[in-house]
């Protein structure tokens, strides 16, 4: 179930690595928070799962609108001299990380409650 | 059954598709700073590339130099082995060039300058003791008067005046050459005598205004007066002669 997407993830990683040219390197900067909101959509979309409110269509409209409207903020904080950046740098960060938590919290809560039903079953 | 499944494959189909565009833009991102880390190496190597041929075409010119240089060593040594007349000539700039710089003894005829301080007594009617003794920019016009009129050598209490000597005073001292003198002063001049004395002694100069204020001037022509080197030459740690091929 969780094979597909890894080996996409691995086939995209390696098609883009060997076979297309790299950016330019002012384009880094936009990649790499595009990279973050992705990132921080598929993690909320682990968390949403675990919760069992996991929306497919939130999901891949966030992952997509999120990538782009980073990027942008990030664009427009350049031509504004705005660090702009840093703020998407700093939300996507917590945001990331926060979900994590959650989601850590989430899996240990769901083992602890086995376990205690395990040991109910058992008595 | 059917309705969950088929619901839970188009899931894993937009997680994959999503998974594929993150792994796009990881390889990307990876791809991109690998490529600016190189062009960095890239950039540094290139301007120590260029500070390294600029030192070896450096190399190249001072190696000719040194060649050229001994060419001409070569050349002169030849002259001097054969005796023509270049040895000669050149001693002659040489001897000349020595008595610019005030390296050798001259002598010749000229003008024996003394001075001392006035013999009019300190905070008399022209003012307190500054005004009774000779101070260094006395003495500077002085020099640049017999200078203006045709001296060859000056010397002051012993200390020859070439070109770069400085006359300044230094705690109610006078120093020529950063040796410290004291008066009463012998200037000794050679040059044209009638010329220096006529230059010393003109209307409101330099020694008509000592004279004025009773100081001991006294001033006369010689037949053969000697004026000693200067007693530490110069050196040049900063002025380079300019060579032809760099003039712009």
């Amino acid at each position: 179930m969780i094979a597909l997407p890894l080996s996409a993830l691995i086939v995209g990683f390696l098609a883009v690595y060997l076979f297309l040219p790299a950016v330019p390197p002012r384009w880094a900067d936009y990649v790499a928070i595009a990279i973050l909101a992705g990132l921080d959509a598929l993690v909320g979309a682990l968390r949403n799962w675990l919760e069992r409110r996991f929306d497919e269509a939130i999901f891949v409209s966030g992952f997509f609108a999120n990538m782009v409207l980073a990027a942008l903020l990030a664009y427009f904080g350049d031509k504004l001299g705005v660090d702009l950046y840093l703020a998407v740098v700093v939300a996507l960060g917590i945001r990331i990380f926060n979900n994590l938590g959650r989601t850590r919290a989430l899996f240990v809560t769901a083992r602890v409650e086995a376990r205690r039903a395990r040991t109910a079953a058992a008595q | 059954m059917a309705t969950l499944l088929a619901q839970r494959k188009h899931w894993i189909i937009s997680m994959t598709v999503v998974c594929l565009v993150l792994g796009g833009l990881l390889g990307v991102q990876v791809h991109t700073q690998q490529v600016r880390g190189l062009t960095e190496v890239g950039r540094q190597t290139g301007a120590l590339i260029s500070r390294l041929t600029e030192a070896e075409a450096q190399l190249d010119k001072q190696q000719e130099e040194i060649e050229r240089l001994r060419g001409l060593q070569a050349e002169y040594e030849q002259e001097a082995a054969s005796e023509k007349g270049l040895v000669r000539l050149m001693t002659e700039e040489l001897g000349n060039a020595r008595i610019a710089l005030g390296l050798l003894p001259v002598k010749g005829p000229g003008v024996v300058l003394e001075l001392a301080d006035s013999t009019m007594m300190a905070g008399g009617e022209f003012g307190g003791q500054d005004v009774y003794v000779i101070h260094d920019f006395d003495l500077v016009q002085i020099a640049n008067e017999l200078w203006a009129a045709g001296a060859e050598a000056i010397s002051i209490n012993g200390q020859r005046l070439v070109s770069g000597s400085a006359i300044t005073c230094s705690a109610r001292l006078i120093k020529v050459n950063d040796v410290t003198i004291s008066g009463p002063f012998t200037l000794k001049v050679i040059g044209n005598k009638k010329n220096l004395m006529s230059a010393l002694n003109i209307r409101d100069g330099a020694l008509d205004r000592l004279r004025v204020l009773q100081f001991q001037v006294k001033l006369m022509p010689e037949d053969e007066i000697v004026v000693p080197p200067i007693s530490v030459g110069s050196r040049y740690e900063y002025a380079q002669p300019l060579q032809k091929e760099e003039k712009q």
